[in-house]
């Protein structure tokens, strides 16, 4: 029941919101189709980065997908964390953990172990419109435990200056969701494999670009 | 003519017949050459045409809906085009709050439009809302790069919700014993503008050698202008049964518009060519973003709309 409620409110409100009044796309969704497990790594510049992931997914997939969130940011309410736990399964990690309870490594690596796939932002924080800050470690290591499981590269264009860091208001503007072929680390290096995932996402930004520029003027 | 009960004059349903057939016949054309053989040429042409047909299924509606239901499918149309116009647009972190009061103008200048108030129609966009924009702007209180933002946001304001605006008013236009209505007017321009893009291309692609204008559109040729024109202006006359105009008056009406067309394409192509980028978004496959697509009928709907009421009332 509450599964469905969720799937409803994505079909109905959500997507249509998101496509016909703020003006996201969705691109490459297909890349998808074949997946069933992977981690989502995606760069982060807005609040809707991670509804525009969650509203992107189809609908088998997304009962399935966990986005981690901060908990500094998000756990200072229990209504926010109930609305963060309804609408994106979030996985609410710390940066100080309290002793006696597992680190945030173990708690994503045993979500992976239990078939939940991930979405993540490995530059942890919004920063500032546009620009891709550098890569957290944690993404690499989750990688280089799960070996079987893909992650997929997600290219963010415009989410910054519909909704920045630190403003209230929401302003409507073309904005894309490009999603990459599933990839699997090669290496079991963590810096290796984070300039890999890094690569990846630079490349969808290219894709971005040279897609606007295909058809002839006239 | 009656549909269901519903009244559409003949001459309308003509029009909207031959608009229709033409696309059936191109869309089952190209279904037989892609069966034969698969290039990309081949499949850009029906991804094309797959996107006129869409258009066309918009401008029925607004042609043959009642004017309420017209005038909202306007004001969305005009919505997409702004909001692509001011994404392609660089703005600062600061005009975000001006943006949302660009969007608060569309309903505000469609519903004056709707409600044929004509001079506060006339004044809000030129008037209320460039003070309005510098206002909001001062209150922000960033200075920095201040008066680009004072003179861009105005400008693509008038440009992309002013101008279009006007094609709502035609709904309001009454002269006795003409009975098509503001479906026929509304026809006659969009047809007139599109074809006339059509025609321009064409005789550029034909015959064209010598640039018009090298540096904003390399594709634009002097043959396809003047060709263009004189086309346009025969098809204006061939479109005279859809306005209460004679024919010579149409004739003068499409070759007008021809050319106000072209200036419309031209500005879009100088401020694509300024930021780099060769469509403003990839909405309509095939075609680019809404704002290639509107890029002439911006400038030739207040053309048709004054000069329409200068021939009707001299």
């Amino acid at each position: 029941m509450r599964k469905l409620f969720v799937t409803f409110i994505y079909t109905i409100l959500v997507r249509p919101w998101l496509t016909f009044f703020i003006g996201v796309s969705f691109h490459n969704i297909e890349y998808l189709r074949d997946a069933d497990q992977f981690i989502i790594v995606a760069n982060h510049n807005s609040h809707f980065d991670t509804v525009s992931i969650m509203a992107a997914l189809p609908s088998k997939l997304r009962k399935n997908t966990c986005a981690v969130a901060s908990g500094d940011y998000f756990g200072k309410s229990s209504l926010t964390v109930s609305l963060m736990k309804l609408f994106f399964n979030a996985i609410l990690i710390t940066k100080k953990v309290k002793p006696g309870k597992l680190s945030n490594m173990e708690v994503l690596d045993q979500r992976i172990k239990e078939g939940k796939s991930l979405i993540m932002f490995p530059e942890g924080s919004r920063g500032n419109p546009g620009t891709i800050s550098s890569f957290k470690k944690g993404i690499a290591k989750l990688l280089k435990e799960n070996p079987t499981v893909p992650f997929i590269p997600v290219y963010l264009d415009g989410f910054g200056r519909v909704l920045p860091k630190n403003k209230i208001l929401i302003v409507p503007l073309v904005c894309k969701v490009r999603f990459g072929s599933p990839v699997f680390a090669t290496t079991n290096d963590t810096k290796t494999t984070l300039e890999e995932v890094k690569k990846e996402i630079l490349n969808l930004k290219k894709k971005n670009e040279r897609d606007r520029n295909q058809f002839e003027f006239y | 003519m009656d549909i269901f009960g519903y009244h559409i004059p003949i001459e309308l349903f003509f029009i909207l017949c031959i608009i229709f057939v033409v696309l059936i016949i191109c869309s089952s054309t190209l279904g037989m050459i892609s069966l034969m053989s698969k290039s990309d040429s081949v499949s850009e042409l029906v991804v094309r045409t797959n996107s006129w047909w869409k258009m066309a299924i918009g401008i029925t509606i607004v042609a043959t809906a009642p004017a309420m239901i017209g005038t909202i499918v306007l004001a969305y149309v005009v919505f997409v085009a702004l909001r692509e116009m001011l994404s392609i647009i660089p703005l600062r972190t600061a005009d975000r709050t001006v943006l949302v009061a660009s969007y608060f103008a569309i309903p505000i200048q469609f519903y004056l439009a709707y409600k044929n108030y004509y001079y506060l129609f006339q004044i809000f966009i030129p008037l209320v809302m460039f003070i309005s924009v510098s206002v909001i702007l001062v209150l922000t209180g960033e200075t920095n790069r201040i008066g680009r933002s004072m003179a861009i946001i105005p400008t693509t304001l008038i440009l992309t919700v002013y101008m279009p605006s006007h094609m709502v008013l035609l709904f309001h236009v009454s002269v006795p014993g003409f009975t098509v209505g503001a479906g026929g007017l509304i026809i006659f321009l969009i047809m007139i503008t599109a074809f006339n893009d059509i025609f321009q291309f064409t005789w550029g692609k034909l015959l064209g050698k010598r640039k018009i204008l090298p540096k904003i559109s390399p594709n634009k040729t002097w043959v396809g202008f003047i060709g263009g024109i004189l086309t346009s202006g025969v098809l204006g006359g061939a479109l005279s049964f859809l306005t209460p105009l004679d024919y010579i008056r149409c004739v003068y009406l499409g070759l007008s518009l021809s050319i106000i067309g072209f200036i419309g394409d031209s500005i879009i192509s100088a401020v694509k060519r300024d930021l780099k980028i060769k469509d403003t978004d990839d909405l309509i496959p095939g075609h680019g973003g809404a704002m290639d697509r509107l890029d002439s009928i911006v400038l030739t709907t207040p053309t048709f709309y004054y000069l329409l009421i200068f021939f009707i009332e001299n």
